[in-house]
């Protein structure tokens, strides 16, 4: 590490221990502003999963002719298992459907009727690729198409709805993204400028001396990368307690990774090192 | 060393400097006289390239103020020192800090940095304070640091600002002998001061400036 790199070191630390109550306020806008990032964050996060699990479970029932035999139902059962789009086709017997529906409704149908009344079908599972509401619909009419498809019944409303709203969700989420970003961005320069604007006459000085424009800025870039991890730091804390607190409540409902707790911490490094460069450049070009 | 030929300097509406034509050879020692806005700061500043003229060229060593680079310039500073009748101190360091400040800018190591420190403030004196801190000297021992910082990277001239005009007499008097004592050892001095008077003593090259313009 050079001399200067270490000289700059030591005076990005000492910079924030001398001017505390201006590192005070730059860390604490920081960490507010990616406080509220962090939350919302986890909050599109697992957003995104939830959706994702009720696409997963999006099933389409084809049901058998009743009049053929379950031995006959395997080729059927082969046929819509090797169609383009589906991932797995299941044969549910006449007595896995009775089972079913005691585990569902805790009612006997057997019990008022003298037989089973529910029909063979054949369970399909579509490829994660192709759950729009269009593509389903496509695989349910090939499946129709076949020979001894009684009905292919599915919810494609479900579906239709959760796309429809996603891109809603998705685009909101992208505006939101933007603006906390820019206003943490806004509000990092500026706290900065106002601390670099304090070191005016330090920077004078530097500059009387006859130091160069790197050695000027270097101080400050580090001072701003260690506000920001600090805190960011701050922010994954306060994230991490946040959602901790409602899992005690609400156990299951937020995933919360550790990339995901880290990024407020990267983020805030990073827009306080872009906000430290944008002050700094634009006050070492005013004087 | 310093060639100023037919320099002009305009700002803010108002001519500032005209025709300055001035000769500053190596270990010289020039006092610039006149009085207050007559332009001996500004002239100083044109020599330290804070600001280029409007017409007419400055020279320092091998930098010309025409061709001059933005990256050139704190190379030029490092060998031109400079200091101020408000010494320019940096108030939250102690002595030593203020002084291998300049030396640290210029990537210099840390042994060296340190001798070069001790040598440069036992020259003006003040060995003994180099871990005070700034608020703790008087005004004579604050111009003392600040021409112990100007002297770190062995400058070939020395600007003086009104070195003495926060000082009382006795105190103007050893900064005065300080500022010859640098002169004898080969280091050229260039002095702006308002006070007539206090030029009488120093055997320098005296240059009177009026509105602006060198005066016989």
């Amino acid at each position: 590490m050079s001399l200067n790199l270490l000289y700059s070191l030591r005076e990005g630390v000492l910079a924030m221990r001398r001017s505390r109550l201006s590192t005070l306020w730059t860390t604490s806008t920081i960490a507010v502003a990616l406080t509220l990032f962090g939350i919302f964050m986890v909050l599109t996060f697992n957003l995104q999963r939830m959706i994702d699990s009720v696409r997963q479970h999006v099933v389409l029932e084809a049901f058998v002719d009743a009049s053929l035999g379950e031995d006959a139902v395997e080729p059927i059962r082969a046929t819509i298992a090797g169609l383009d789009g589906v991932s797995e086709a299941v044969f549910i017997s006449r007595e896995q459907a009775l089972a079913r529906f005691r585990d569902a409704f805790g009612d006997d149908p057997m019990l008022v009727l003298d037989e089973n009344p529910l029909p063979m079908s054949i369970e399909v599972q579509v490829d994660a690729a192709q759950r729009t509401g269009a593509q389903i619909e496509g695989i349910a009419r090939r499946i129709s198409g076949i020979e001894c498809i009684d009905e292919v019944a599915y919810k494609g409303g479900v579906v239709e709805i959760i796309n429809h709203w996603s891109r809603y969700i998705y685009l909101i989420d992208a505006v939101l993204f933007f603006l906390v970003l820019a206003s943490a961005l806004f509000l990092v320069s500026n706290t900065l400028r106002l601390t670099i604007m304090a070191q005016k006459k330090a920077i004078q000085i530097m500059q009387l001396v006859g130091a160069e424009r790197g050695f000027i800025r270097r101080p400050y870039l580090i001072q701003g990368i260690f506000q920001g991890a600090l805190g960011g730091g701050i922010a994954s804390c306060v994230v991490w307690i946040v959602f901790a607190l409602i899992s005690l409540r609400l156990p299951a409902l937020f995933e919360l990774p550790s990339w995901l707790l880290l990024t407020p911490m990267g983020l805030g490094a990073l827009l306080a090192f872009w906000g430290s460069e944008i002050s700094v450049n634009r006050f070492l070009n005013d004087v | 060393m310093i060639q100023i030929t037919d320099v002009w300097y305009r700002a803010g509406g108002n001519q500032i400097l005209s025709e300055i034509n001035l000769h500053v050879k190596r270990g010289e020692f020039v006092s610039l006289v006149g009085a207050s806005g007559a332009g001996k700061s500004t002239l100083l500043r044109l020599i330290h390239m804070a600001i280029l003229p409007t017409k007419g060229v400055v020279r320092v060593d091998r930098f010309n103020s025409r061709s001059v680079k933005a990256g050139d310039i704190p190379l030029l500073r490092r060998k031109v020192g400079f200091i101020f009748q408000d010494f320019k101190l940096l108030e939250d360091r102690d002595v030593y800090d203020n002084v291998a400040f300049a030396l640290w800018a210029t990537g210099a190591r840390r042994s060296t940095i340190k001798k070069r420190v001790f040598q440069v403030l036992a020259g003006v004196g003040l060995s003994h304070k180099r871990y005070a801190r700034i608020e703790e000297l008087s005004g004579g021992e604050k111009q003392r640091v600040a021409i112990a910082r100007a002297l770190a990277n062995e400058p070939f001239v020395l600007l003086a600002d009104e070195p003495t005009g926060n000082l009382d007499p006795v105190t103007t008097e050893e900064i005065l002998k300080l500022l010859r004592k640098i002169n004898t050892r080969g280091t050229a001095v260039l002095m702006a001061t308002h006070k007539d008077g206090l030029v009488k003593t120093l055997p320098s090259q005296v240059i009177k400036i009026k509105e602006g313009r060198i005066v016989p």
